[in-house]
């Protein structure tokens, strides 16, 4: 008589399942539009997936102090939704689901690439669509064509020529790499190597390591070291490219490193306490130290508020929410998701005055137009603050952005080499 | 009329099956519907190495990843689903053969390790070996299942979510019918023989390494089968579809469902989804409680739901004639 | 030359490291039958609480190496009582998702008391020494010399002692142990007690040569796993010899091959080794 067993359980979970009696979520009130986040929040990837949300989190919460956006004559306020995919692309799609299903979430966001990629084969279906924000800097989610894109950081092979023409000019040929294993540190890897090569110079050594998973690092920099090289390229998560750096400089390595632009200079400094080990190296701006005014004050409300570093997860996230918010209001309309991201280009241009990232703009493809802040230490201390402009053709075009920027800083101009 | 009396349950459980796009209530709790169904197949397969063979097989996600990576790389190239899909089965059992030869020499946990390692070496490979498998960044753009053409009634396409359910459907009851099959005959006691008493079962003549393999070539075909499917629904997949916590979340239905049962692989793995998107409110206590729970059901339900079930059972009917 | 030495050193510390934590774990494992999977959090949480004592509370280093040892060993207890105890006569398997269930706990657990950021310890003996042309910090050393201290003491312990040999007793027969008066629970309770307690000493000597993060468990305890097979289950010289060769493995694996394969050819070995000899290198007893 199992079987009787067997109808008994399976009633009861088909029961179970179609009253769904889990998602009567609390239905958004007429006028709340939710925003969704389904991020990395537990796991090896927690500490990235909450710098990301904490940026959407601290715009949403400033946006609706001020009284919310205005649509058609009525006032919305915002409500982030988070919800825990530890880069599963099965829960990260459930997620996003949900989000569309209980509470009409006219935009979703997430952070890495692994996961962006499954819910852009649904975020176009009929009746259920919405907007990607995409937190990704691979040139691998613009090129899959969706129309509803928002790709918000820099494509990062901005980063590959800005920071590799630096070191060139401080006279590196040789380059020796030790990135992280992973989807990221893969494709910066394959870049690095072209770009460098192409301009003559010779990549001595490449020994990636799992940056996510190890904690000693010198049998690849050991190795890498061995063939004496000028520059070393190194990065993946600040906290263990901190240990690279101490673990280097421990083995007698003098020379110059690279960061990719995942490793975040000033947490770095942070781990290291101090600047000591951190001679003739190249990555991205320390946000505080862009050269644009509200960037230290948002770096303030920031550690306040959330107690840890400031990094620019959070700040790009941010700026890029109220960019969205504005792309509301320009397509009068909290829903028809084809209007708002039509309207996108409207929301910008978002300058230094207010925002500690500036946006001037969006490709067609969804990618964001903002310059990529690079920054040199050197001497122990923060050196060269350069901001590239790269979506224009000429140089005339930087000096039109320049006039409206509100940066401290010359804009440079940069043409992308394919 | 007998027919209907012996089956009549089951036939119920059909007929509800079947109806499902007609009363579920959104897309949400469709997609886990048809995850489940996808688990389910995992799980059954994973039920024949481990529950009825004896043979802790650690390595069970990597066949599910061979099985979706042969369907995305096939279909991608232009080869119908139909085709891909049985092709990257049959490769999953064939790698599954390679895999058992050295592994099934060992028993018990050491086997268990053996699989782990081999399962890790697969995620390790689909993530480096870039020419052929995309790295770490995976496969995007994995087509869904071509329509089958049925001719004279027009064709079957499987951009919907329900055509997607009755695809899974129709492979979860396939699953379950082929299960069926095997475990209740010659063979299955077979297998039972291994895991009752391996050293007894050779004693009387049983090639017990030949008994192993097979069900391990046969487990890896299904969950094969199901990581292909997978792929084709999902559009996109990474390494992560080989990772070992696909291989623990079998485990979990398994064991929480109830070990060598047919029905027990099924409601664990639609029972612990569900649970866990509830427990999603908890937002970081989620897997807390999640891992609390674990503790206390395997305490206390060894056998899982359907052991817990049918000793409530027994203790309701009372002890048979006989024993006195 | 230089290089393959400084390879080897990497090697031996971190094999040294492992051969730790393996230990207790073949303790566990060979001894009371138990396949802790949660070992590796368990030492995640003795990096964790050495972390609290040494930044919140301002102790010195040895002082927080001790009462994390101390603290580890009353945990181990608990966790052998409340999570594996109960299922004594049950498959392993079910042990297994018991150990899940447990490491869910513990890593969340610490994520949600000290956050998912990567913590330092303050190092104690950062200054720099050159042996043999082999550049180390004083750490690193002292950390080859505190493993093979407690690896000679836990040898003392076992051969030399009553208590010790209770537990030697329980290993090769615990109906036996029990027929003679040896009260099998206590001596499983000291046995866990021993192993967190050692796996909490090498995660506080290791914690502060790199950070620690509420994840560093998990293919710790993975590997310690691996190791433990490979040099047969319950095998105190197998758990010592395969920790080393995998330390060795890793070290000059990532140098010379690549890194993202390294972990293949590791594993592959295992494999292979296994197949030949199915109760690992050192191994008597079948699982």
């Amino acid at each position: 008589m199992k079987g009787k067993w067997f109808v008994l359980g399976c009633w009861t979970a088909l029961l179970v399942l179609l009253t769904g009696a889990w998602t009567n979520g609390a239905a958004a009130p007429a006028q709340e539009v939710v925003i969704g986040y389904t991020a990395p929040l537990s796991g090896p990837a927690a500490e990235y997936g909450q710098d990301c949300v904490n940026g959407v989190e601290m715009a949403i919460n400033e946006i609706n102090k001020a009284g919310g956006i205005t649509v058609k004559g009525k006032k919305y306020v915002f409500r982030l939704e988070k919800l825990d995919d530890r880069i599963d692309p099965t829960q990260a799609v459930n997620n996003a689901r949900r989000f569309r299903d209980q509470f009409k979430a006219p935009a979703i966001f997430n952070p890495v690439f692994n996961t962006i990629a499954p819910m852009m084969q649904i975020n176009q279906e009929k009746g259920n669509e919405f907007i990607m924000m995409a937190y990704t800097s691979t040139p691998k989610v613009t090129a899959m064509k969706n129309k509803l894109l928002v790709a918000i950081p820099p494509n990062f092979e901005i980063y590959v020529q800005a920071f590799s023409d630096l070191a060139w000019g401080w006279g590196a040929r040789k380059a020796a790499m030790v990135v992280t294993l992973g989807a990221y540190g893969d494709e910066w890897r394959a870049a690095f190597k072209k770009y460098w090569e192409k301009k003559g110079g010779t990549i001595t050594a490449d020994k990636p390591a799992n940056y996510y998973t190890e904690t000693d690092f010198s049998a690849p920099l050991t190795a890498a070291l061995a063939t004496k090289p000028d520059v070393l390229l190194i990065g993946g998560p600040s906290a263990p490219t901190a240990l690279v750096i101490e673990q280097a400089r421990g083995l007698g390595y003098k020379g110059g490193f690279i960061l990719i632009d995942q490793a975040k200079v000033d947490y770095i400094a942070h781990i290291l306490k101090g600047m000591k080990l951190m001679d003739d190296v190249i990555g991205v701006s320390a946000i505080a130290n862009v050269p644009v005014p509200a960037a230290q004050s948002f770096d303030k409300k920031y550690t306040a508020t959330y107690k840890r570093m400031n990094t620019w997860e959070a700040a790009l996230h941010y700026t890029a929410m109220y960019a969205l918010a504005k792309a509301m209001e320009a397509a009068g309309t909290v829903s028809d998701v084809y209007a708002i991201r039509a309207a996108f280009p409207k929301a910008f241009p978002l300058l230094g005055d207010k925002f500690p990232t500036e946006m001037f703009g969006i490709s067609e493809a969804g990618r964001i137009h903002l310059a990529a802040s690079v920054q040199t230490v050197k001497d122990g201390k923060y050196d060269k603050n350069d901001m590239y402009v790269w979506w224009v053709k000429s140089e005339k075009e930087v000096e039109q952005i320049k006039k409206i920027g509100k940066t401290n800083v010359p804009l440079k101009f940069m043409k992308p080499v394919e | 009329m007998t027919f209907f009396k012996k089956n009549g349950l089951k036939l119920l459980l059909l007929f509800i099956a079947l109806a499902v796009p007609w009363v579920v209530p959104s897309r949400y709790v469709f997609q886990i519907l048809i995850n489940c169904c996808l688990f389910a197949i995992g799980t059954l397969s994973l039920n024949l190495i481990l529950g009825f063979t004896g043979q802790a097989s650690l390595a069970h996600a990597g066949f599910f990843g061979i099985g979706a990576y042969g369907v995305a790389l096939l279909t991608k190239a232009g080869v119908s689903f139909w085709i891909a899909l049985p092709v990257s089965a049959l490769l999953a059992a064939a790698i599954g053969v390679g895999v058992g030869l050295p592994t099934l020499r060992t028993r018990g946990s050491y086997f268990a390790i053996s699989t782990l390692c081999m399962g890790v070496i697969i995620e390790i490979v689909a993530g480096n070996w870039v020419s052929l498998t995309g790295g770490q960044t995976g496969v995007v753009g994995i087509p869904t299942p071509s329509p089958i053409v049925l001719p004279g009634i027009g064709e079957i396409a499987f951009a919907t979510q329900t055509a997607q359910y009755y695809l899974v459907l129709a492979f979860l009851l396939f699953t379950l019918a082929f299960m069926h099959r095997l475990v209740y005959s010659l063979k299955g006691l077979g297998y039972m023989a291994v895991r009752n008493n391996e050293v007894l079962a050779d004693a009387v003549g049983q090639n017990t390494f030949a008994v192993k393999l097979q069900a391990f070539v046969i487990a890896n075909f299904f969950v094969g089968l199901a990581g292909g499917i997978y792929a084709s629904l999902l559009g996109s997949i990474s390494p992560s579809v080989a990772s070992i916590n696909i291989t623990f979340n079998f485990l979990v239905y398994l064991l929480l469902g109830g070990v060598a049962t047919l029905a027990g692989p099924v409601i664990g793995a639609f029972a612990i989804p569900v649970l866990m998107e509830y427990l999603q409110a908890l937002q970081q206590y989620s897997m807390i409680i999640f891992g609390v729970l674990l503790i206390l059901v395997i305490i206390y339900f060894p056998r899982g739901f359907m052991g817990g079930l049918t000793s409530l059972w027994n203790r309701i009917k009372g002890p048979s004639p006989g024993k006195g | 030359m230089d290089l393959f030495l400084q390879q080897v050193f990497n090697g031996i510390m971190l094999g040294s490291t492992y051969a730790i934590v393996a230990l207790g774990l073949t303790l566990v494992f060979g001894i009371l039958n138990i396949p802790n999977f949660a070992h590796g959090h368990l030492y995640m949480l003795g990096a964790y609480i050495c972390f609290t004592l040494m930044t919140r509370l301002e102790v010195g280093f040895w002082t927080a190496l001790i009462v994390s040892t101390l603290a580890l060993g009353v945990i181990g207890v608990v966790v052998e009582r409340l999570v594996y105890r109960p299922l004594k006569d049950q498959p392993h398997i079910n042990s297994f998702i018991s150990a899940i269930g447990a490491l869910m706990i513990l890593e969340n657990g610490v994520m949600a008391i000290w956050g998912p950021q990567g913590q330092r310890i303050p190092n104690p003996y950062p200054e720099p020494l050159e042996i043999l042309g082999i550049v180390m910090t004083q750490q690193r050393l002292l950390l080859i010399g505190v493993t093979v201290t407690l690896i000679l003491l836990l040898q003392l312990f076992i051969k030399k002692t009553t208590l010790g040999s209770t537990i030697e007793a329980v290993a090769q027969d615990s109906e036996g142990a029990a027929l003679v008066g040896i009260n099998v629970n206590r001596v499983s309770s000291l046995t866990f007690a021993i192993s967190t307690a050692m796996a909490a000493t090498a995660a506080c000597m290791i914690a502060p040569i790199f950070i620690i993060t509420p994840s560093m468990g998990a293919l710790l305890g993975m590997k310690a796993f691996i190791i433990c097979i490979l040099g047969g289950l319950g095998s105190i010289p197998g758990a010592i010899v395969g920790g080393v060769i995998l330390g060795l493995m890793e070290a000059l694996g990532g140098g010379y091959i690549s890194a993202a394969y390294k972990d293949v050819y590791a594993f592959g070995a295992l494999i292979l080794i296994l197949a030949v000899k199915p109760t690992g290198l050192f191994g008597r007893k079948e699982a």
